[in-house]
């Protein structure tokens, strides 16, 4: 038996770039069989192999948890690209590529003579698509920020949190985590339009710009009423109770949200509640959105007994909307993303074994891969180097060059 | 980039967003509703506060670029018409409960036997199989099991989400490119599949690799407000919130010496804030004392700003600080301006003009972005169904008989 068939078997993918935003991306094609080359260097290495770096840190640049977490199934070739030498060894692997994937801010590409207009000239099928906070034009283009910035610069932080407190945004700097996803689907639709035309084309993506796509309710709320969203706790306009609940244990809570009449009196007889399925003020949503505090607080009282998994086993057989706030220990025994085989372990040369997670989407026709932990810096040099036609010697000389750094 | 890719989107709320996306990359995404148009999609908000289904602003925000057409799935002429339908087809997009759509006799099993090009692409909570894949979950029941909620909020407060959904944003784009993905294979393989997507799944790359940090050294994280890892991230300006930070390694250093050189031209840097040792500094050897004391130094020089005055600065001093933008700060933010992002939808029949965001990335091979508005309930039923050889005169008695 050969590799099993997977969607991208046999694209090239080159990447360029630090952090997530850029990285997340080219992972959905790899766990689909795509070669994803990432070009790095020691000289200024991607921040994420740093992140949590001390002195005397034996693994160095090769020990950050969250670089290996992050980039598994890549190949890292380590290239100096201040030097003239190491330029060249970029355009030969541009040459190699089907797709060229990149998160610099917006100059970097242009100043080692790395443009799409120059990489079109080697390569006239390529996919080249860039993706920085806010763009490759305008007034800010050139704004240094991190995926914090971007998020609040969107509106997530002033979405989330407490009317009456500090503007915190949903946790982990989602413009990080949610542009990605986009950077993906248009390699992906641009890998099938070159299918049909034979032709690639160069993509600018603002990372900031996916934030807003993505609230498109809240600008059209803005123009069409004046409306300005804002943040409010756990409460809906559209159903009550919607909120998360204490419950028995330390740090234990359930989400239980309920939109219609019947949800609430299946929600009542579940728990049991019969207080509250008889209490004129709750029969109806109104009601119940008109008195959400001693709702919220009545319920609080109930759930506070139960453990979370029981109690949302039982709400869920009786209809209601519940689930557990999971923490990160809960998510690595759910039973659900087990059977997903969301989280697979593998052994890092330095770190020791850690949960490699997939992506959310299953495709029937072609399973995919978690193989290698993301690489050490200029692993694959030899490898790489060697399948765009460097020779052994050759390669050593850029070594010693400082050209492979 | 989509062209001539037919998308028949039977996808309620959750899956708005997919079908969007798709329809402004060029997909002809057709969009159906049972009659009488989607009661729960289009609910308020509503347009002139006049409760009126074609007015709900979450359906015109979400639905640009599809044409609309409306069906009963529950009656037997309903699912012959769907299957002449799909026929036509190169992609379902659906986000009924797992095997609802099979109870109807509808599902990808049926339909692939027949049509084996077809594209499939089921998005739910759970996933389509599994011992949790019945349960049911809007967004707040996906954030907290997704493991986002744990971590968002206060510490002295209950976990917290986002008022607008956050899960469907996560996993709208991710179905979008499950689809876009499962394309490019067909176009070589010449056969369609099934992409099976569970919301609560796409949830977890929110936290960036947070559980495999956490099967590595065991310490659960919880909620730290308006801090990060230790150290301030939200601050207060003189009018509302700002992000800033401490850490982030040498990617920040530059960033925090503008912030220092700015306070010392303003007489608010403390002699040791002025003489310290950038070159040594790394945030994860702050002591709890060097923390507050920087802290206080920061808090008390951005409460002295407006938020305009900061980012004005943070532009110009190349410092990692940008303000927590509300709506209407978004629409009127320069850069985003200056790109062209936004843009005006007519509404004549309901006398409006609306503005969009438009898409957010630019191919040198033409503009990609919203092609038309949301369809109205029924829109495009004699067009569609007109394909199907259903005249006038047909359309009438099916909508008389409650199939359209």
């Amino acid at each position: 038996m050969g590799e099993p068939s997977r969607l991208f078997t046999g694209l090239k993918i080159l990447e360029l770039g630090a952090g997530a935003a850029g990285p997340v991306a080219t992972r959905y094609f790899a766990d689909q069989g795509a070669t994803v080359v990432r070009v790095e260097s020691a000289v200024r290495p991607d921040f994420l192999r740093l992140l949590h770096f001390r002195p005397g840190d034996p693994h160095g640049l090769n020990g950050g948890p969250m670089f290996v977490l992050m980039n598994p199934n890549k190949l890292s070739v380590s290239v100096n690209l201040s030097k003239p030498e190491g330029i060249e060894v970029a355009l030969r692997l541009v040459r190699w590529a089907d797709v060229v994937s990149e998160n610099f801010s917006p100059r970097a590409m242009a100043k080692w003579g790395l443009s799409y207009e120059r990489l079109r000239e080697i390569k006239p099928d390529l996919i080249m698509v860039s993706s920085c906070l806010f763009g490759q034009t305008g007034p800010q283009r050139m704004y240094p920020g991190f995926g914090g910035q971007g998020s609040a610069i969107a509106g997530f932080n002033h979405l989330a949190g407490w009317p009456d407190r500090e503007a915190i945004g949903p946790a982990g700097t989602i413009t990080d985590s949610l542009s990605p996803r986009y950077v993906a689907l248009l390699i992906a639709a641009a890998l099938f339009q070159r299918e049909r035309t034979g032709e690639g084309q160069f993509i600018d993506v603002s990372q900031i710009e996916t934030g807003v796509y993505s609230l498109s309710e809240a600008i059209v709320r803005a123009s069409a009423r004046g409306e300005v969203m804002t943040r409010r706790g756990n409460h809906a306009e559209d159903a009550a109770p919607h909120a998360i609940y204490p419950c028995a244990g330390p740090d234990r809570w359930i989400a239980i949200a309920v939109f219609s009449d019947e949800e609430w009196r299946a929600l009542c007889a579940a728990l049991p509640a019969p207080a509250l399925a008889s209490d004129p003020r709750f029969a109806s949503l109104a009601g119940r959105l008109a008195h959400e505090d001693a709702l919220d607080a009545a319920l609080a009282a109930l759930t506070r007994a139960h453990e979370p998994y029981a109690l949302m086993t039982r709400l869920q057989a009786a209809g209601v909307e519940a689930g557990v706030v999971q923490n990160c220990a809960d998510l690595l025994q759910d039973p659900q993303l087990a059977h997903r085989g969301h989280f697979v372990r593998l052994r890092h040369r330095h770190l020791g074994d850690m949960s490699f997670e997939h992506y959310g989407i299953r495709f029937s026709e072609s399973p995919r891969r978690l193989e290698t932990p993301g690489p050490d810096l200029g692993e694959h040099n030899l490898q790489v180097l060697g399948s765009v036609g460097y020779g052994e010697d050759e390669i050593r000389a850029l070594t010693q060059a400082g050209v492979l750094a | 980039m989509l062209d001539g890719i037919r998308i028949l989107d039977l996808s309620e709320e959750p899956g708005f967003l997919t079908g969007k996306i798709l329809g402004d990359l060029g997909a002809d995404v057709v969009k159906l509703e049972p009659p009488g148009g989607d009661r729960f999609g289009r609910r308020g908000p509503y347009l002139g506060e006049i409760a009126d289904p074609e007015r709900s602003l979450r359906w015109l925000a979400l639905n640009t670029s599809k044409r609309g057409i409306t069906l009963a799935l529950g009656t037997p002429r309903g699912r012959e018409l769907f299957g002449r339908l799909a026929a036509r087809a190169d992609v379902v997009l659906e986000t009924a409960a797992p095997g609802a759509l099979e109870a109807l006799g509808l599902g990808w099993e049926v339909l692939r036997a027949e049509r084996p090009r077809l594209i499939w692409c089921s998005l739910t909570p759970f996933g389509r199989t599994g011992p949790w894949a019945g349960f049911r979950a809007h967004d707040l029941v996906l954030v907290a099991m997704g493991g986002n909620a744990a971590l968002t909020g206060d510490p002295d407060r209950a976990p917290v989400r986002c008022t607008l959904p956050t899960s469907y944003y996560a996993a709208g784009p991710d179905a979008a490119a499950g689809i876009a993905m499962a394309l490019y294979a067909r176009e070589r393989s010449g056969r369609g599949q099934l992409v099976d997507v569970s919301m609560q799944e796409c949830q977890l790359a929110t936290l960036v690799t947070a559980p495999g940090s956490y099967s590595l050294s065991p310490q659960l994280r919880s909620r730290t407000g308006a801090r990060l890892g230790g150290t301030r991230e939200i601050w207060r300006a003189k009018d509302g919130d700002v992000t800033f930070g401490l850490r982030g390694g040498a990617a920040r250093i530059p960033s925090l010496i503008a912030t220092v050189a700015w306070m010392a031209e303003e007489g608010m840097a403390p002699a040791w804030l002025r003489e310290l040792d950038w070159k040594a500094y790394n945030h994860n050897l702050l002591s709890a004392e060097e923390i507050a004391r920087l802290e206080s130094a920061f808090s008390a020089f951005f409460a002295t700003k407006t938020r305009r005055e900061l980012f004005e600065q943070a532009l110009a001093r190349r410092i990692m600080l940008a303000p927590c933008n509300d709506a209407r700060e978004i629409v009127e933010q320069p850069q985003l301006r200056s790109r062209g992002l936004f843009t005006t939808l007519e509404y004549p029949e309901l006398g409006a003009r609306i503005e969009h965001p438009d898409f957010f990335a630019k191919s040198s091979r033409g503009r990609i972005g919203i092609r038309r508005r949301a369809p109205r309930v029924g829109e495009h039923n004699a067009e569609i169904y007109g394909e199907l050889g259903i005249d006038a005169d047909a359309l009438r008695e099916l909508a008389s008989q409650g199939v359209i």
